[in-house]
């Protein structure tokens, strides 16, 4: 009920700020305008192009790319645009169809974190380092990948990690319909998608699109992308899902994210239940966004054992279901969101009842969820320079109940995990931002700290 | 606007750093209670009427007082059984800090790590808590049945019923499980064992100094080429506890001289061979491991009463000085009978011998003076001292 109540506040808050309707208004006609320019535009650049392949001597083109405001996908090769002094570098024939069809893009960021109770573990760490790397093969089909480095060096004595975060083909059925097949980001919420340090407050991602939306999130699958001219999108799409026999005893990992902790990322994934996506957003309005998705799939994936202890595994059927709504309005100076998430396990009973005698002191919980709700106001800028000051309340459970425990068991069903986050994001240029922020947890100030970091992305 | 754009940054810096109060902290001593399982695990610890001599609980082998550690400093082994005159096979170990321990496995690398007993061959501090209850050198109840039929007599009966079930004794094995289950949580949820409030955690915490023996015992406890202590028994914190735990859980075989006074060694072809075997059955095909038994924590470790898996040595100066002369003072160690040399690594059978460590320092010695001298090893031991919880 608290958590209803509270949700209704947070909606309270944002409605109240149709208040400003006079700088919607203005606001609204700037992007009108825009959009009108950005037509002109293309219509000069299509005018030029064709002249260009009219011209018997054009030469193939391998250029780079000009930075992208957009999301990482929209990093993909498809928004690439030419640089005239790359042009005549390459003998070869091949790429001749598609001007522009090398893509290289990447983002990276360094966090330095303090907590405030115990100065010992304060730690600096090259957090994650991506390499994007795409090809057009013609306007109609690309391909792209981002290959990540965590935390600086990877080796045996490392906790750092490698990944392909994406690796996929995305082609293009028709105007408005779209396919993508291979490892990509699922469409849930804002952050798994556009994930990169300069597009989100905080110097860590936010905690709910990690702890319950286990953030960056991808699977092997096939994907559909519809857009229509009104401003609706449309996700669906078949990949694979997550393995609960990889759930850790460890309760600290469990407890961070329960489905962080059981995640495949396209290795060796099981596949014997896939999961099933579909999200709907509406873009029709001028710096607004609303939508939601919903994801089911199979964790039991069939199996006979559990991987952490060798027992039998007692749930191979057992499922996830992930659901999730979220709103940004960006009006003026004033960038406000929310977003709500919440997850179910389904026919883990007997997982629980089994794993108890089994070192597990952590039951794989029946409901998982969280909230937030976030304001930011751009309060100066300057040329490519600006200050952008937020505060980010959230409200997150990861493990929420249990059932096929044993009475007196002792289950971790702790008081929700509350943070309010303050900071200020300062860009020396919009891909590039410095960061510094406060967080506060109201029922355990062992977790109190302050953070800064520096991130990027190109 | 210019100063501005670069001051901005460091204006930023400077509130946020004044507003996090230069992260002075405060102990945060969790003030909860245990949970009814971990209450009831108490009870079930310090209970010796769930013995078959009505004598034996838990806290008889391990002694809150020494870092749960075997109190005896007159017996290598417990003698238990129903009239108390079945001697064990092994020192019982200190059991603090064991919350940190995992379930048995081996590395990428082969390293074995992880394991309750000394032969790491169950993998849960509940699965450890049911062996001494069956044991016929301990607690020696013949079956789960008996525990749970003298646990129905006893007064906590009743509290027992309101934790785990009213009709839990009606499923004696389940209610067998509840009692290690209890155990269990009590161990882990009693900070008695794992307070981390020794000197060297005080220090840790800026609250303390060393004295100069201590430090330089701190340093001679990690150079590899001097004590290499800290190659098993980290100094450093772990990943999953608050600090330093002395012990990475793995095995070596060290090589400890026989001992006499544990009556099956009085049989010359008898060898306890650690990982593989006797006690533990599933890696006697693995005879590169005999003779490896569980790397323990330093912790506590200057209160113990025996040393290592067959309380062999009974104080604290013998363990340092064995390390270190293991190989370059041989006949102090490795006596027989009649006070004689034996032969090298006497608790093992002679095609196995060759599993003793003796690459690592300070036992790569041999033919060499010791890798620390008198007063270094004073100097590291007033080190281990600091290393007592108080």
């Amino acid at each position: 009920m608290k958590f209803k109540t509270t949700l209704v506040a947070a909606a309270v808050m944002l409605i109240c700020q149709v208040g400003h309707a006079q700088t919607a208004k203005e606001v609204a006609a700037e992007m009108r305008q825009m959009r009108e320019d950005l037509r002109q535009l293309r219509a000069e650049l299509d005018g030029l192009k064709k002249q260009k392949n009219q011209e018997p001597s054009a030469a193939p083109v391998v250029a780079a790319q000009v930075p992208s405001q957009s999301s990482t996908e929209a990093s993909a090769p498809v928004k690439a645009a030419s640089n005239p002094s790359y042009a005549n570098t390459s003998p070869s024939r091949e790429a001749e169809p598609v001007a522009n069809a090398v893509n290289l893009f990447g983002y990276g960021e360094l966090n330095f974190s303090r907590l405030k109770n115990s100065i010992a573990s304060s730690e600096a760490t090259a957090r994650r380092a991506v390499l994007g790397f795409g090809y057009k093969f013609n306007d109609r089909t690309r391909f792209a990948a981002e290959l990540e480095v965590e935390h600086a060096v990877v080796s045996r004595n490392d906790d750092g990690e490698v990944a392909f975060e994406q690796l996929y083909v995305e082609h293009d059925i028709s105007d408005g319909l779209s396919a993508k097949m291979g490892l990509f980001l699922l469409p849930v919420g804002y952050m798994n998608e556009s994930h990169e340090p300069t597009r989100y407050y905080g110097v860590t991602r936010n905690l709910v699109e990690t702890a319950i939306i286990p953030s960056t999130w991808r699977e092997i699958g096939v994907g559909f992308r519809g857009l229509q001219d009104s401003g609706l999108r449309w996700d669906a799409g078949v990949v694979t899902s997550f393995d609960l026999t990889k759930w850790p005893t460890d309760s600290a990992e469990t407890k961070e994210s329960p489905l962080g902790s059981i995640h495949q990322e396209g290795q060796k994934a099981k596949a014997a239940s896939l999961g099933y996506y579909g999200a709907l957003n509406f873009d029709g309005v001028p710096g607004v966004n609303f939508g939601g998705s919903l994801f089911h799939g199979g964790v039991g994936q069939k199996q006979t054992v559990v991987a952490s202890t060798g027992a039998q595994m007692p749930s191979p059927d057992a499922s996830v279901t992930l659901a999730e709504l979220h709103t940004k309005w960006q009006v003026g100076a004033w960038d406000l969101s929310a977003l709500a998430a919440q997850g179910w396990f389904h026919d883990v009973s007997a997982f629980n009842a089994a794993t108890s005698s089994n070192g597990f002191n952590n039951p794989v919980p029946n409901q998982f969820r969280g909230w937030y709700a976030q304001a930011a106001y751009r309060l100066w800028r300057s040329g490519d320079y600006s200050l952008v000051p937020f505060t980010r309340y959230e409200h997150v459970n990861t493990a929420v109940s249990y059932s096929g425990v044993f009475p007196g068991q002792v289950v971790s069903t702790g008081p929700d995990t509350k943070v309010w986050t303050v900071g200020a994001s300062y860009y020396l240029h919009p891909q590039v931002v410095v960061k510094m922020d406060i967080q506060k947890y109201q029922n355990n100030s062992d977790l109190d700290r302050f953070n800064m970091g520096i991130g990027f992305h190109y | 606007m210019f100063r501005f754009r670069f001051l901005a940054p460091l204006l930023i810096c400077s509130t946020f750093l004044a507003s996090c109060g230069g992260g002075s902290g405060t102990d945060s001593a969790s003030t909860e209670s245990m949970s009814g399982a971990a209450q009831l695990g108490r009870l079930i610890f310090e209970d010796p009427y769930l013995s078959a001599s009505n004598t034996m609980s838990c806290a008889t082998c391990h002694d809150a007082s020494i870092g749960h550690a075997w109190p005896d400093a007159n017996a290598a082994v417990a003698s238990g059984g129903p009239g108390l005159n079945v001697k064990g096979l092994r020192t019982p170990p200190a059991i603090n800090y064991l919350k940190f321990n995992g379930a048995f496995k081996f590395d990428t690398d082969g390293t074995p790590r992880g394991g309750f007993f000394w032969d790491g061959r169950v993998n849960t501090l509940a699965e450890q808590a049911k062996g001494p209850f069956l044991g016929p050198a301990e607690m020696a109840n013949a079956d789960a049945s008996a525990v749970i039929a003298k646990l129905r007599n006893r007064d906590y009966a009743e509290q027992f019923k309101q934790v785990f079930g009213a009709n839990i004794f009606n499923d004696p094995n389940a209610a067998f499980e509840r009692v290690a289950y209890a155990l269990e949580r009590y161990q882990i949820e009693d900070k008695d064992f794992a307070p981390f409030n020794s000197k060297f955690d005080a220090v840790n915490q800026g609250k303390e100094a060393f004295t100069p023996e201590e430090l330089r015992g701190l340093v001679l406890f990690n150079r590899v080429d001097k004590g290499n202590c800290a190659a098993c028994h980290p100094s450093t914190k772990p990943d999953n506890a608050p600090a330093a735990l002395f012990t990475d859980f793995s095995y070596d075989s060290l090589g400890v001289p026989r001992n006499l006074d544990i009556p099956n060694n009085a049989v010359a072809t008898y060898y306890d061979k650690g990982l593989c075997g006797p006690e533990r059955q599933d890696l006697a095909t693995r005879t590169d491991l005999c003779g490896a038994f569980k790397v323990p924590s330093l912790r506590n470790v200057a209160k113990r009463k025996r040393f290592f898996h067959n309380g062999k040595f009974t104080t604290l100066e013998e363990v340092v000085d064995f390390y270190v002369t293991r190989d370059t003072d041989s006949t102090r160690w490795y006596k027989n009978i009649l006070g004689l040399f034996d032969f090298l690594y006497n608790d093992l059978p002679s095609d196995e011998r060759q599993n003793v460590n003796v690459t690592e320092g300070p036992y790569n010695r041999s033919g060499q003076e010791p890798a620390l001298s008198v007063d270094e090893r004073r100097d590291l031991i007033a080190f281990l001292k600091t290393l007592s919880d108080r």
